[in-house]
């Protein structure tokens, strides 16, 4: 479980981006997001990335494509 | 000074509360060119683990140094072997005033480890040698004659390392991306120099700063493109600029069997 609670954009998306990179594809990453625009914005970006994404509460899952 | 300062910031912290933990620099300072699609940590790290000489320390040289130290370049080498002047400084940004007499290797030098500090700059104030080219990922040739381009490229194509051409002159501008053995070079895109007196050198025709910092950017992006491995590298064409018009115009250009420099590359 990543933690970007106590970052802001867009060091949460760059964060959630390397720890992509460091996975397969088809592998999941859950990231957990403070409510707002961390939790808005890093869906959004895993999403135009072309990653498949789910939210649940604060915790954004990734399966990278 | 700076115990007062820290003082304070404790103070202010313990107001607040437990302070956020301090960002990792590396990825704060990469962080607007990691959070591109197209970069990655693979080509934030093969840059830090470049070498890239950049030959000129002047007008092109100004924004390719200071972009290529402010992406994070490994190790840059700055070589020019002149000084600074005063009629250098409205394009020539590492150099300010009173750098004027100061050798410009060195005058660049001081400016990029204020930048950044995790590049090792090597300065050397002193004329382009083709042994300088060994063991260098990428040359950028920042020079101002025909004759030194010349050079740059049959160094280049020699020792098979990457190349990025420019040249600027008033408003107008040329950049090209060159792969030793691959693409062609600059000597294939332009065979012969222009016969003496048909050009105008810097020197005679002058430059305006922005117009040399357009054309150094465009250096710089296709020198970062080349280093991180991304696509859409200008070879096989150099890109024809014209500032007063507005136009970038792409000219396509075929490697020679014959040319001198890299038919042997």
């Amino acid at each position: 479980m990543l933690d970007v609670t106590d970052l802001t954009c867009p060091m949460t998306w760059v964060r959630t981006k390397l720890e992509l990179e460091r996975i397969a594809p088809g592998e999941a990453l859950e990231v957990r997001c403070r409510e707002g625009e961390a939790l808005e914005n890093v869906p959004r970006s895993a999403a135009e990335a072309g990653h498949d994404v789910q939210v649940t509460g604060a915790v954004v899952r990734i399966v990278r494509r | 000074m700076s115990e007062r300062r820290e003082f304070f910031r404790r103070v202010a912290a313990a107001a607040v509360g437990a302070e956020p933990p301090p960002p990792d620099p590396w990825l704060e300072r990469y962080s607007r060119q990691l959070v591109l699609p197209e970069w990655s940590e693979a080509a934030q790290r093969a840059l830090g683990d470049a070498s890239v000489l950049v030959v000129g320390a002047g007008a092109l040289g100004s924004p390719v140094a200071t972009y290529l130290a402010g992406a994070g370049v490994g190790r840059l080498g700055i070589v020019d072997d002149g000084d600074v002047e005063l009629s250098n400084l409205h394009r020539q940004h590492l150099h300010f005033t009173p750098d004027v007499g100061v050798p410009k290797a060195h005058s660049a030098a001081a400016k990029l480890g204020f930048l950044n500090p995790d590049v090792v700059i090597e300065p050397y104030p002193a004329s382009f040698t083709a042994a300088m080219v060994d063991g260098q990922d990428l040359v950028v040739d920042c020079t101002d004659s025909f004759e030194a381009r010349y050079a740059v490229n049959a160094a280049c194509c020699a020792a098979g390392v990457a190349l990025v051409e420019a040249g600027v002159i008033g408003t107008s501008g040329l950049v090209m991306a060159i792969l030793p053995g691959e693409t062609a070079c600059y000597r294939c895109a332009f065979p012969q120099a222009p016969p003496p007196g048909a050009t105008p050198t810097c020197a005679q025709a002058g430059v305006l700063g922005p117009a040399a910092g357009v054309v150094g950017s465009l250096q710089a992006l296709e020198a970062l493109k080349l280093l991180a491995g991304l696509p859409g590298v200008l070879t096989d064409a150099f890109l024809q600029i014209d500032l007063a018009a507005h136009d970038f115009l792409r000219v396509a250009v075929r490697r020679r069997d014959d040319c001198p420099d890299c038919a042997g590359a």
